[in-house]
């Protein structure tokens, strides 16, 4: 992630990954596009910065990898496990509730 | 390999990054390099463009080397808890390790040689020869146990990729504790704990691997470098 409001975002890059892994496995340079493109480029990991991060996640057994020839090209596709879907819902509802709590107060303050 | 893949490899072994993970970020870069440049080419530019393009997104390999061993680092708990994991724990896990391995070594020694009957201690006491090989095998036991758990912070400090004043200060903890903390063997008596007198064997072992791993590191980046050049 880039260098904005670290501790604020803290947990969002997670939250990211395991979010796009849960609908199909992905390699890195899908997963750093998709969350240009979905964020509408709001959030973006730095070029070639997703892959310790990912390698972490695989060491905290969330997700696994696999090198694989796809149309020619080797490459690292990872998958969400069954504990990180697990941390996907937890990560989720604990989004859920800041958002809210957010939002809330938001409106007060712009009513 | 193009130019942007060797200059990121070698900063990465410069920096200590074990080889494993080097050889996997440098794979999985090169892949997402290519991919860059397979997208700059659906877009319509050519080969050199594109090959340009995906270095410029990618930015400086020296730089990117640096933000992977962060990243690298913060992965692990020992590399975000350096003065907690590298200080604290071995101020405090050295002595109940050591004494943990002395204990075991000597367990497996003594029923394999002797038995635990003290009669063999003091029987063993009366013979000179008998009794030099046991102060011999305690001392072992001693050089054993803290090069053990000196190897056991350097292998953590080089998995979780910190920077090599950690592993000094890890290693130097260990060293004080030896220089002080001992087993000794006396006719008819067994002492472990502190005493005034030095140690110094057993203080130098933990400096000597710390050395030796220094060494090794050096010697492995310049043939990296020879061999890049070469």
């Amino acid at each position: 992630m880039k260098k904005t409001n670290p501790s604020f975002l803290n947990g969002v890059p997670e939250l990211l990954v395991l979010r796009l892994l849960a609908r199909r496995e992905m390699y890195g340079y899908q997963i750093v596009e998709e969350i240009r493109t979905q964020t509408g480029a709001a959030l973006s990991f730095g070029e070639g910065c997703i892959y310790p991060y990912l390698h972490y996640l695989e060491a905290e057994k969330q997700v696994s990898s696999q090198r694989r020839e796809v149309a020619g090209r080797n490459r690292n596709y990872y998958k969400l496990t069954a504990r990180g879907r697990k941390r996907l819902e937890a990560l989720t509802s604990e989004w859920k509730r800041v958002t809210t709590g957010v939002s809330l107060l938001m409106e007060e303050q712009y009513a | 390999m193009p130019d942007f893949i060797e200059p990121l490899r070698r900063r990465l072994v410069e920096l200590g990054c074990p080889m494993t993970q080097m050889r996997r970020l440098v794979r999985e870069v090169a892949d997402h390099r290519d991919d860059l440049k397979q997208a700059a080419v659906s877009e319509g530019l050519s080969g050199a463009d594109a090959e340009a393009r995906a270095n410029t997104q990618l930015g400086d390999p020296l730089a990117l080397a640096d933000e992977l061993m962060t990243a690298l680092r913060r992965s692990s708990w020992w590399g975000r808890h350096c003065v907690v994991g590298f200080c604290v724990v071995p101020l405090l896990a050295v002595p109940v390790l050591w004494f943990a391995l002395l204990l075991l070594q000597l367990s497996l020694g003594f029923t394999l040689g002797f038995g635990w009957d003290p009669k063999n201690l003091h029987a063993a006491a009366g013979n000179p020869v008998v009794f030099r090989h046991l102060v011999i095998v305690i001392q072992c036991a001693n050089s054993v146990s803290i090069a053990s758990i000196t190897l056991l912070f350097c292998w953590l400090a080089r998995r979780a990729a910190v920077n090599f004043k950690w592993m000094v200060t890890a290693c130097t903890i260990c060293s004080l504790y030896a220089l002080f903390v001992q087993a000794s063997i006396k006719p008819h008596s067994f002492e472990v704990g502190a005493s005034w007198t030095p140690h110094w064997i057993e203080a130098a072992i933990p400096l000597l691997i710390a050395g030796a791993i220094y060494v090794f590191h050096r010697r492995t980046t310049q043939c990296f470098r020879e061999k890049v050049a070469g």
